[in-house]
């Protein structure tokens, strides 16, 4: 299955950080199909390798992955994590925080210690940062037009109130700024929503449900989705393929449904759920007044809405993927009605339990 | 205007830097932390003019009126030592210190210096706990012996979550004398030692660890308490702290010779227990009208605050801060009495050696 063009054999060393994760684990199986018989997965002295270990056996592939625990803080440990490797799929990230000062920790801190340790090796061929969305801006483009890759990303990402928007803006300027001042041959990938079995979830493009009721925010809106094993191939492809070292890359998947689509096939198949919709200029002035008593009770509220935030999760925006194609080679195996099938049925029996 | 620096520029001191921004006539000219890539994005955030990775230089360049320590506890004694010996007044979040030699060490020194230091415990300055201290010193108890009792609980989480941190031990909770209860209980203690005499103090302590760690394979960490504190005069105090109890209760109730008041921390409520009764049947309906109308004072009074915008879920800290400020600015005494911070350090002290002692249970 190994292209000859490739810029690492498959019997080279590779490194998937976050290997445990959703993605992360994903992204191995992708390897190990591919014939890489030297991966080194790095997991957290925290996380439940269970998961990990169940692709790993399901392959039989025990002598070609080697599972690490590391601790990203500690420079000496990255150095050894490192040593040897030609491509880094730096798939880690700090998801669940609400505080700035620690999403910025974990994924900015932690960045910058892994790419001082391949520095310090010099063996490095690409470093593919795994990044986000929610990076994006959305607040001078049109409504309803395309976000792809050469759309800015947000400027003051303090003033959203999203700590992993922040710590992924900070994340991505680091990986450019060693790639422009030490040649860190780097590929930045942003998925969209990565869906699929292992994740039970309404994406919050789709509505928030902190009052008590669904409020549905997206209505007609395309989904940024992309199922876990597309977006999986996506992040290797982008470890693998020559001449593309300082280029993003947007994964979404083909046929995007609707967020109204998303949530009435949600509630036939996983839960019916009650929710409300919010029509956009209702949505819009709720997120402003909200930023406003915010910004007015000096944090009394959290600035959980505000225009920025509805810019970027529910302003209609179209999706492309067409570069991530051209430049790549990637197409989505798993289509988006398969994807979504297997995704319900895995929320329906969850949902059961 | 005084200068302000901090150093630690983790979650907490989000908290602090918030709160500097929004008193007037203070000015953060610093940050500081070991990694600078945090004293810098706290800097940037908050508005600092400067960011340091070294304590010494940022002293030495901004020379800040007061130093926030909001780094690790373990090193609270030495970077507060430091501070005082550079001329700068000292906030340092709670644990204080790891014990109450460290804590009596750094308050000589803070009086030797003729500085001023406080710490971090927000909710002995919540609205409901300043309200408490005025009826207390108003006679509204009467005269001591009291009697008080605190529940303070914490939620561990699910298994996941509890999982997760019972494996994490590299975090600095793990390296306090006292773990998880080290961290947690300075807030409940601090609350009792408040009414506490200063002499001669009398504390029994069993600690165990729950069920629900048991079944996550833990039995060294002590994650439930229960003390029995008694001071000279006969003032009594019984303290929980449990991680398993529901609801996860934080409530504080001070009964005297007269009257008593409950403060319910998670409603922010204040209630009047008055010391006497009514006759025969009587007495159980009238009082219970007059609690009814209690709690629903406090929540007008929690809705007045939220429209004045004085109930942010910081506001404790801001006042605290806020007075500590002015006790520099005006001379005046701190806001937490350092005897009350040294009794709450011997405490937590002996709680810790009696629940990890080779003979507890």
């Amino acid at each position: 299955m190994v292209k000859d063009n490739y810029i690492v054999d498959v019997g080279e060393p590779v490194l998937v950080t976050g290997s445990s994760g959703f993605i992360g684990r994903r992204v191995v199986e992708n390897l190990i199909l591919r014939g890489f018989n030297k991966v080194r997965c790095l997991v957290r002295e925290t996380s439940d390798i269970e998961p990990l270990k169940k692709v790993i056996n399901s392959y039989d592939a025990n002598d070609r992955i080697e599972i690490v625990r590391g601790n990203l803080f500690s420079k000496d440990e990255c150095k050894k994590i490192t040593e040897k490797i030609k491509v880094i799929f730096h798939l880690a990230a700090g998801t669940r925080t609400k505080s700035f000062s620690e999403a910025f920790l974990n994924s900015v801190v932690t960045t910058r210690n892994l790419i001082e340790a391949v520095i310090h090796h010099s063996c490095i061929r690409r470093f593919v940062n795994v990044s986000s969305f929610s990076v994006y801006t959305n607040i001078k483009k049109k409504t309803g037009k395309i976000l792809d890759e050469a759309c800015p990303v947000e400027d003051s990402p303090e003033t959203r109130a999203e700590a992993y928007c922040y710590g992924k803006v900070k994340q991505d300027e680091l990986v450019m700024e060693y790639g422009k001042k030490m040649g860190l041959p780097y590929v930045i990938v942003r998925p969209g929503t990565v869906y699929g079995p292992g994740k039970n979830f309404i994406p919050g493009r789709v509505g928030i449900d902190s009052f008590g009721i669904f409020l549905h925010f997206g209505g007609s809106n395309p989904l940024p989705l992309t199922y876990v094993e597309n977006c999986a191939e996506a992040i290797v492809l982008s470890g693998l393929v020559p001449g593309i070292e300082g280029e993003v890359f947007n994964i979404v998947d083909d046929n995007l449904p609707t967020s109204r689509e998303f949530l009435w096939l949600y509630k036939k198949h996983v839960d019916r759920l009650k929710s409300i919709y919010v029509p956009k200029p209702l949505g819009l002035l709720f997120c402003i007044l909200w930023e406003k008593f915010a910004k007015w009770s000096q944090g009394q509220l959290p600035p959980a809405f505000s225009y920025r935030e509805w810019a970027a999760y529910w302003k209609k925006t179209q999706y492309s993927n067409r570069k991530i194609k051209q430049r790549l080679g990637w197409q989505p195996k798993v289509t988006t009605s398969e994807g979504l099938e297997k995704f319900f049925a895995y929320c329906s029996q969850i949902k059961k339990k | 205007m005084l200068k302000i620096g901090i150093v630690g520029c983790g979650k907490i001191a989000e908290a602090h830097a918030a709160i500097i921004k929004n008193i007037d006539n203070i000015n953060l000219v610093g940050t500081c932390d070991r990694e600078i890539l945090m004293a810098k994005q706290l800097a940037e955030r908050y508005g600092a003019k400067a960011f340091y990775d070294n304590l010494n230089e940022m002293l030495e360049k901004e020379k800040p009126d007061v130093v926030h320590v909001t780094t690790p506890p373990l090193s609270h004694f030495e970077i507060a030592a430091k501070c005082l010996n550079s001329g700068c007044h000292v906030i340092v979040e709670k644990p204080f210190t790891v014990n109450s030699d460290e804590t009596k060490k750094i308050i000589e020194l803070a009086q030797k210096q003729k500085l001023k230091i406080s710490v971090g415990a927000d909710e002995q300055f919540s609205g409901i706990a300043i309200e408490m201290r005025k009826m207390v010193s108003g006679g509204w108890l009467g005269e001591p012996p009291y009697h008080m009792d605190c529940y303070y609980c914490y939620d561990l989480g699910d298994e996941k979550y509890a999982s997760a941190f019972l494996k994490n031990r590299s975090h600095w909770v793990w390296q306090l004398p006292g773990q998880l209860i080290h961290n947690i209980i300075p807030h409940a203690v601090m609350k009792i030692c408040e009414y506490m005499d200063l002499e001669e103090i009398q504390i029994t302590a069993v600690g165990f660890t729950s069920q629900f760690l048991r079944n996550l394979r833990e039995s060294y960490l002590r994650d439930e308490l229960r003390a029995i504190i008694r001071d000279k005069r006969g003032s009594t105090a019984y303290l929980t702290f449990s991680t398993q109890m529901r609801p996860a209760l934080r409530l504080f109730a001070v009964l005297g010779t007269k009257n008593g008041l409950l403060i319910d921390q998670d409603h922010h409520a204040l209630i009047r227990i008055k010391g006497g009764g009514y006759l025969s049947y009587a007495n159980k309906i009238i009082p219970l009208n007059n609690y009814a109308r209690q709690y629903r004072k406090n929540m007008f009074k929690n809705i007045r605050l939220f429209l004045k915008r004085q109930f942010q879920m910081k506001r404790g800290l801001y006042n605290l801060i806020n007075s500590f400020y002015n006790s520099i600015i005006n001379d005046g005494p701190p806001p937490i009495p350092y005897e009350q911070i040294i009794l709450c350090s011997s405490i937590i002290d002996s709680i810790i050696n009696q629940i990890y002692s080779k003979n507890a249970s």
